[in-house]
């Protein structure tokens, strides 16, 4: 038992070491256990994160486990949080169904002495230690409709379909898309806002109906991952292909076809992988208490990263369009 | 269904007294049918009326397709319902079978023929245990099916380890998405759904196993009493059920494209498929089943749905709307069926 | 028809004991299970109090399951447990926040709120003649819409301490609010439909409903007084749910139904109606509750926890009608059956 471990420490040390003289800084002496929840296990988005988290588990001493509730509620998660804090996890990460139900068993966590690292979808301020936001919301807003702006008329008709009416992060970016919009293409007008429930089949229907309902649409915003592709294939299957542009954001993944069909020209997100890896990072520092509310630290090969307030910005957006997509994979 | 037939051929007893009340029974299903598509056509021009690409052919094309997904689900709950039964193992069945082909595809280009020889060993294998644990050791079917939902979902998640279908091969998309042929434009689904709908019509009406079916449902002693084998018709019940529900997920999968662990059990396919069957006209105390209203209520509910959009209906209320879709469909009959034994 | 009446009064209490057959055993599998965890799982014991903390993570199914009980024992169902509990929490919330009522009279409204969704379903059903499965699908889908159009974007949150106490806080540190409070409902319940004239005519309607209706019962309004029931402990439970997260919203009843139908039905009620005791379900969702704790903190993931729960639920039952000899399905319906329609059996048979 004793020697593998061993060997798989000297292996990581010297990982640690070959990415560059950044990981040395890190205190990696001790064996942590950190726990990455997203909002429910068998989602590619979230399996991207996973990826990347087990690469920089490995620098970083990790004993790194991956587990969610089957569905995406709120009460799944919190019956595993729950048993996180009952086997005494040192570091729970995660992106929360919502941001007010989850809140009071990670207070409970953060009481016994737990660091608190939420993503992607925040919870409660006073509920997690750090909170990694994807991109800054109104650069993240921008994008999105940059992401279909860019290919139509000024004064063209504009449908938003979402997740559900109270998703958090979806609801911050349609507020960011909203203010860029208004003031930079004051004639778009958004006719219609409709909810795929994150369900591809509900996110088609909704898709093929906007376009039916109203033909005047040349643009659809769908800031949520089934969204987008349900209505690239709405857009698809209706023969619109280049009369209607297809913008939001989702994994690279689901969206290439429509991509190399010219469905969607571009499509904003970020490194989920990557974002993965800075996740693991922040859990090791903030377990070493490396960092603090309002400072700066580096996290490897990622780079600097600056956290103001507990928040965390990963990354600009990343654009993903028909020259570099198959350069991604997750 | 051919070897159904041969084996309860036995067992004529069972058929006068079904046929006693065929021409009742015909009558109350034909005024389902009737007060369904008088509906279905008031909305439609009414829509119509207010927004003339509600009644455009694109449209009705879309609302049709839309609705074949749960209407091949919804048949196979019709058979179980018939029985007296329940199946609320249909969404996971329906999930597994769209993420594992969907994923073969994807994955090892797995051909189109194949898919449809798995979905067929799933359906058949799934149903067959929801049958037995029904049939052989009488556990209620709500509770049966309660038990293999977790379960099958389960799989799901034990297949698939967190990846997702992004992509099916040309031929998957064609068999979702292509028409008959150039001159006819006919969606191959709803081809499928027609095929399967007649089947079942057929296989319900006109067999001997259709009348065991309605028989048990009526009232399982007496058929019993009368010879119907009542284990092997209720197993093969889930079968079909299983079947129809594996289809279904093949279709969605060839039609959407996509598919992810909550296909299925996501959209609360379970609780839909029972509705669309109560819509049609058939009874959930069993002994009465309706193919067609079956359809014409997946149909009519697609309709409605997307009338809502076009009313600018705001989203949060679509599925109150489908609620008092239900209730007054449902009720209305109730009412009507109840006129027609007075008379 | 009394004849009836009382076979089914003597099966009721022919027993002695306070527990039947199968309550026992569901209680000796509770303390196995309990001990097991206790000594198997590092992690599960962690002093009494926090043993009796871990009720607060399921009780809230208990609470439904409760109201849920008598609903089937009338051989209904309700599937709109999960929405009214969200939107009774819903309607709390906005009372609070909006109306800027004491959060516990909002409460109350809450729980009141439940009450009438109940009602209303309990009309639909007696007077509209629907059946209470479609009824409540139906019911449910609409009580939804409502609870999500109350709710809006962003949903309350963040109640008062005293408030958040009845979820998350213990009796001197030992005893949660949530347990008190469950004891209480479960022992009224089990008073109520074992020792009242009110709990025998519930399990009289679900085991003979024609029965009932010749001997005069005034069947109708019994079976909408257990929908309201079911609505006022489900809206109970939502509101308990809404202090236990110190928030609401829309879609947090959606997760109660099928593992409280699970729960009753382990319970050793009959889906069909008409038997089955308070005790066993208590028994189950202890049960039940307590196992997906255990396993989750055995490091087990939900996916197999709940797997292990369907397989034990069909397991049960399977083993409960091999034992009991007769089984409660279609056997028990043939048992029914024969014995209400005696005279149309040989006629088929000819």
């Amino acid at each position: 038992m004793r020697n593998p471990k061993k060997a798989a420490l000297l292996v990581a040390a010297m990982l640690g070491f070959s990415v560059g003289a950044h990981a040395a800084n890190i205190d990696t002496s001790k064996r942590i256990h950190v726990a990455m929840v997203p909002k429910l296990i068998g989602l590619s988005v979230f399996k991207a994160n996973e990826k990347g988290a087990i690469e920089a588990a490995k620098k970083l001493n990790i004993n790194f486990l991956y587990t969610g509730p089957v569905t995406a509620s709120a009460q799944g998660q919190v019956d595993v949080f729950n048993s996180l804090i009952a086997r005494r996890f040192n570091v729970i990460t995660t992106t929360s169904n919502n941001p007010t139900e989850l809140a009071p068993a990670l207070r409970r966590a953060m009481k016994m002495g737990i660091k608190v690292v939420s993503y992607d979808s925040d919870v409660a301020p006073d509920a997690r230690d750090f909170f990694i936001q994807n991109t800054a919301y109104p650069e993240f807003g921008k994008a999105l409709v940059e992401s279909v702006a860019k290919y139509i008329k000024p004064d063209a008709k504009i449908a938003i379909l979402s997740s559900t009416p109270d998703a958090t992060i979806q609801n911050a970016w349609i507020g960011a898309l909203k203010t860029y919009m208004a003031a930079h293409y004051p004639k778009m007008t958004i006719v219609t806002t409709q909810y795929g429930q994150s369900s591809p089949s509900q996110s088609l229907t909704a898709g093929l109906n906007i376009l039916q309902a109203n033909p005047d649409v040349t643009g659809i915003i769908a800031p949520d991952g089934a969204a987008e592709v349900g209505a690239a294939a709405a857009v698809q299957k209706l023969g619109l292909t280049g009369k209607v542009i297809v913008g939001g954001c989702s994994d690279p993944d689901s969206i290439r076809q429509y991509v190399k069909a010219g469905v969607i020209k571009e499509s904003p997100l970020w490194d989920e992988v990557k974002e993965g890896e800075l996740v693991m990072y922040v859990a090791r520092l903030a377990y070493n208490n490396a960092i603090h509310k309002n400072s700066t630290f580096t996290a490897g090969d990622l780079g600097t990263f600056t956290a103001k307030d507990g928040v965390i910005i990963f990354s600009k957006p990343l654009i993903f369009n028909a020259q570099n997509i198959d350069q991604y994979h997750f | 269904m051919k070897a159904s037939m041969t084996e309860t051929s036995g067992f004529k007893t069972v058929a006068p007294s079904v046929k006693d009340s065929r021409a009742t029974r015909r009558a109350r299903r034909e005024t389902r049918e009737i007060t369904l598509i008088v509906a279905a056509v008031v909305v439609l021009l009414a829509v119509g009326a207010i927004n003339h690409r509600f009644v455009s052919f694109e449209n009705i094309r879309f609302m049709v397709l839309n609705s074949v997904v749960l209407s091949l689900v919804a048949l196979g709950q019709t058979w179980v319902i018939a029985t007296k039964g329940i199946d609320l193992s249909v969404a996971p069945i329906m999930g597994l079978t769209a993420v594992v082909t969907g994923l073969l595809a994807q994955g090892s280009g797995l051909p189109l023929i194949g898919a449809f020889g798995i979905a067929l060993v799933i359906g058949l294998v799934l149903g067959t245990i929801n049958g037995l644990l029904v049939a052989r050791l009488t556990i209620p079917p709500i509770i049966v099916t309660l038990g293999t939902y977790s379960i099958y979902s389960g799989l799901i998640f034990i297949y698939s380890n967190g990846t997702q279908v992004d992509q099916v091969p040309a031929a998957y998309a064609a068999f979702g998405n292509g028409r008959i042929a150039p001159w006819l434009p006919i969606p191959i689904p709803v081809l499928t759904l027609a095929i399967v709908l007649f089947l079942c019509w057929f296989a319900l009406g006109y067999t001997l196993f259709g009348r065991a079916v309605l028989a048990i449902g009526n009232n399982a002693v007496a058929a019993y009493n009368a010879g119907v084998s009542v284990i092997s018709t209720q197993v093969r019940v889930y079968m079909i059920s299983g079947v129809l529900a594996a289809l279904a997920g093949l279709v969605f999968v060839c039609y959407t494209g996509s598919a992810t662990v909550t296909t299925g059990t996501g959209d609360h396919v379970e609780l839909q498929s029972i509705a669309v069957a109560l819509i049609g006209g058939t009874a959930i105390a069993g002994g009465r089943g309706n193919m067609i209203g079956t359809v014409l209520g997946g149909l009519f509910l697609s309709v409605i749905l997307t009338a809502l959009v076009f009313l600018h209906v705001p989203p949060i209320w679509y599925s109150a709307g489908e609620g008092a879709m239900i209730l007054v469909t449902v009720t209305l009959g109730m009412r009507q069926s109840r006129a027609g034994k007075a008379s | 028809m009394k004849e009836v009446e009382n076979t089914v009064t003597a099966r009721r209490t022919g027993s002695r004991f306070p527990l039947d057959g199968w309550e026992r055993s569901l209680l000796a599998l509770l303390v196995v299970e309990i001990a097991g965890f206790c000594i198997g799982i590092p992690g599960f014991y962690d002093g009494i109090g926090s043993l009796l903390g871990l009720t607060q993570n399921f009780l809230p199914f208990g609470i439904v399951a409760l109201g849920l009980s008598v609903v089937i024992l009338t051989g209904g169902i309700d599937l709109s447990v999960g929405s009214m509990a969200g939107l009774g929490a819903i309607v709390m919330a906005e009372f609070w926040q909006g109306l800027h009522l004491s959060i516990w009279l909002s409460a109350l409204l809450g729980v009141g709120t439940g009450a009438v969704l109940g009602w209303i379903n309990g009309m639909i059903i007696t007077r509209l003649n629907t059946e209470p499965l479609i009824a409540t699908l139906a019911t449910s889908f609409i009580y939804g819409s409502v609870g999500t159009a109350l709710a809006g974007e962003n949903p309350p949150a963040g109640f008062p301490d005293s408030f958040n106490a009845l979820g998350q806080g213990e009796v001197g540190g030992l005893i949660p609010y949530q347990l008190i409070l469950f004891v209480v409902l479960a022992i009224f319940f089990s008073l109520l439909m074992s020792r009242s004239a009110y709990g025998r005519k519930v399990v009289m309607i679900g085991y003979n409903g024609e029965a009932a209706r010749y001997s005069g019962m005034r069947v109708p309004r019994v079976i909408c007084s257990a929908y309201v029931i079911s609505g006022t402990m489900a809206a109970l439970a939502g509101i308990v749910l809404a202090s236990y997260y110190s928030a609401v919203r829309p879609d947090m009843g959606d997760i109660l139904l099928l593992t409280t139908i699970t729960m009753v039905v382990l319970g050793g009620v009959s889906i069909f109606g008409g038997e089955g005791r308070i005790a066993g379900v208590v028994m189950a969702v202890l049960l039940l509750g307590v196992l997906r704790q255990g396993m989750l903190i055995a490091g087990f993931s939900d996916m197999v926890t709940t797997m292990v729960t369907g397989a034990i639920l069909l397991t049960a039952i399977a083993i409960r009608n091999l034992v009991s000899g007769r089984g409660t399905g279609f056997a028990l319906l043939f048992l029914r059956l024969r014995r209400l329609g005696g005279g149309k059996v040989p006629e088929a048979a000819e």
